[in-house]
């Protein structure tokens, strides 16, 4: 079986993507409207949510950069994981219920569109809007970049397909995304996300059985060979120290409820009841898919420490070498599947919203109603955007590397600063107005902009996102505070009392 | 009692903004964000630890004690008041303890590391982290148990459906006449 690795690695792939592509034709009969294309018409049962919701969670960072960031500065980055309990237990106390509520009732497509209802302020739905296509742009960019460099490190190692460039990867990986975005809008995504969401898991628990092998002690093996080179790597806040590992958690952890990819899917489910089992099992599945971030890191730290690995030349080349040293052929197979899983759930979730804040947010804010042919245009936008993604991650692989990394600056730390308090607070606190709204989503905006164009590096590990989402909490509930109550519509009165 | 927990939100956040501000404006420890490993690039080492906490450490420990005050009022907060009744309250108050206990025990075993240079592992890793990996996961549960137990108790009560039933016949109707 070892001689046929590269080529069952492939092949996984390769049945992975059919698979997409099939799901993107069964899911384009069942899409009439432009309804069906961005929320999935409410129709989705709770397993269906909770797989999307967790696998649109993680994405591809968390099959290589996760791992990568554990190699490179130990349990700080653990800080990102462990949150996700009381991430999820967050939002959906804050945010499942009313944003179902308001989005059924006001017919709504988007989560500029909850917004909107909420505050009776296009201004609101505008930034809402505005924020969700740069955050996607930087973010999809990311995504297609990192699938494409994948797959060309996959048939490098086949003889056939050894010379495809990356940018014939880019047009690969891009057009399978298309293909089932555009087909099949938001139900042919989570129909894929379910898939995703199972292998992930999949990979997750396997992986740590692995990991657990390499060392004849365990991960006790593996995590007193850190201790002994560095104590503080393996201590509760890693090398990156206190303030960058809580600062990831109040990021990462009441962030999750600002992420508009994620709360959108809170829109989508049949029945209200289903919260209560959607949220432990979204919780589950998000576990077992972590265990691979931190398994591998962990390992590979030790592995490099203990002269088993020569040192890696990137720390992202963590989960690589893990694979082709320890892994299994089948697994390794089964791992990259999951890693693409992983990369295309995050991208069709910020296809489809970026797509709604185009044809129909920005539209409304502006002149009062969406396009014409929502349905139509939904599609042509879909595949626009990709494009635009992938040409910016061509960009800035080949020529420069700040446009993505300025538009990556709004990725999820802008979304958690800007979308948290005007959703998360505003739709459980009558007192929230319009002024408090516009200033902590342009203040989360501006901070994360300034310290990213200047470079600052706060002391102690204190990252920019902190200091933004810290500021617009202050400010939202503030500002609110000394600003004229607001009247509300009738309709909403009553949500945010229920 | 609780119809002004959005007061105590705000009091927490710009708490914690002011604890920023003064760990941002504390004496500076050389690296404390990290150094680079002398053998193996890529790697990042924490070094000394007993250091990089001197001047902060119980401003952190504030500022994340803070934090899980302020995950719980959240949760408070996404409650309607009419529910937030003592046994409410009450599971809200345990699962703030919970976690603060947790937070407590693994703060408190990486101090006593750092004095003695000595730890016991669990399940894989040393003690303060296992508080970390296993407590921090684990410390939500109790929040999560809450929502899902307590789902037609304080969620989306039966009368809640009944409220929100009714109001989407008057929008039909209302969209009907219109």
């Amino acid at each position: 079986m070892e001689a046929y690795r590269q080529e069952i690695i492939v092949g996984s792939v390769v049945i992975y993507m059919l698979f997409c592509v099939a799901t993107g034709l069964w899911a384009m009969r069942r899409t009439r409207d432009s309804s069906d294309f961005f929320v999935a018409g409410r129709g989705l049962g709770p397993i269906v949510i909770a797989l999307a919701l967790f696998s649109s969670t993680l994405s591809g960072f968390g099959f290589v950069g996760g791992p990568g960031l554990v190699y490179s500065i130990g349990v700080s980055s653990f800080w990102m994981v462990v949150i996700s309990s009381t991430g999820y237990a967050v939002g959906f106390f804050l945010v499942a219920k009313r944003i179902r509520m308001i989005a059924e009732l006001r017919d709504c497509l988007s989560l500029p569109d909850v917004v909107a209802a909420r505050y009776g302020s296009d201004a609101v739905r505008f930034l809402i809007a505005l924020t969700i296509v740069l955050g996607v742009m930087g973010y999809l960019a990311t995504q297609i970049l990192a699938m494409a460099v994948v797959m060309q490190a996959i048939l490098s190692g086949t003889e056939t397909f050894a010379n495809v460039g990356l940018v014939s990867c880019v047009v690969i990986s891009s057009a399978v995304l298309i293909f089932y975005c555009v087909t099949g809008g938001i139900i042919a995504s989570v129909y894929t996300d379910v898939v995703q969401g199972f292998i992930m898991m999949s990979a997750g628990s396997l992986i740590l059985m692995t990991a657990v092998s390499v060392f004849d002690g365990g991960m006790q093996e593996a995590t007193a060979i850190i201790l002994a080179d560095d104590s503080e790597a393996i201590m509760p806040f890693g090398s990156a120290g206190v303030m960058a590992s809580l600062g990831w958690f109040f990021v990462f952890g009441l962030g999750l409820a600002g992420q508009p990819h994620l709360i959108t899917k809170m829109m989508m489910n049949k029945k209200m009841s289903d919260n209560r089992s959607i949220l432990p099992m979204s919780l589950f599945g998000y576990v077992m898919a972590a265990l691979l971030w931190i398994s591998i890191g962990i390992v590979m730290r030790a592995a490099v420490i203990d002269g088993i690995v020569e040192p890696l030349a990137l720390p992202d080349d963590a989960a690589s070498t893990f694979l082709s040293i320890f892994a299994n052929p089948l697994l390794a197979g089964v791992v990259f599947a999951g890693l693409f899983a992983a990369i295309m759930s995050t991208s069709d979730a910020f296809l489809n919203i970026g797509t709604a804040a185009i044809i129909h947010d920005i539209p409304t804010a502006l002149r009062g109603r969406s396009v014409e042919n929502e349905l139509l245009w939904a599609r042509v936008v879909t595949v626009l955007l990709a494009i635009v993604a992938a040409g910016f991650a061509l960009y800035s692989h080949y020529a420069d590397a700040t446009l993505v990394a300025l538009l990556g600056a709004f990725g999820w730390g802008t979304f958690a600063a800007s979308i948290f308090p005007v959703v998360a607070v505003g739709l459980n606190w009558r007192g929230a107005t319009v002024a408090g709204a516009v200033t902590a989503i342009s203040a989360a905006l501006l901070i994360n902009f300034v310290v990213q164009l200047s470079s600052i590096v706060p002391p102690y590990g204190i990252s920019g996102p902190l200091v933004a989402f810290v500021t617009s909490m202050i400010l939202f509930i503030g500002v609110s505070l000394i600003t004229k109550q607001p009247e509300l519509a009738p309709d909403i009165e009553d949500v945010l009392r229920i | 009692m609780t119809k002004h927990v959005i007061y105590c939100i705000f009091a927490v956040c710009v708490s914690m903004g002011l604890l920023l501000l003064m760990i941002g404006m504390a004496d500076s420890v050389p690296n404390a964000g990290g150094q680079p490993h002398a053998e193996h690039p890529g790697m990042v080492i924490g070094a000394d630890g007993a250091a990089r906490l001197a001047h902060i450490g119980s401003l952190a420990f504030m500022f994340n004690s803070l934090l899980l005050t302020l995950v719980v009022g959240l949760c408070v907060l996404g409650v309607s008041e009419r529910y937030r009744s003592r046994k409410f309250l009450a599971g809200m108050g345990g699962s703030w303890l919970f976690m603060l206990m947790i937070w407590w025990m693994m703060f408190s075993t990486h101090q006593e590391f750092l004095l003695t240079g000595e730890t016991d592992y669990f399940m894989g890793f040393p003690v303060p982290t296992a508080w970390q990996m296993y407590g921090t996961w684990l410390g939500a549960i109790p929040l999560i148990v809450m929502y899902s137990y307590g789902f037609r108790t304080f969620i989306y009560t039966r009368e809640d459906e009944a409220e929100f039933d009714a109001l989407l016949e008057q929008a039909a109707r209302n969209s009907q006449q219109n």
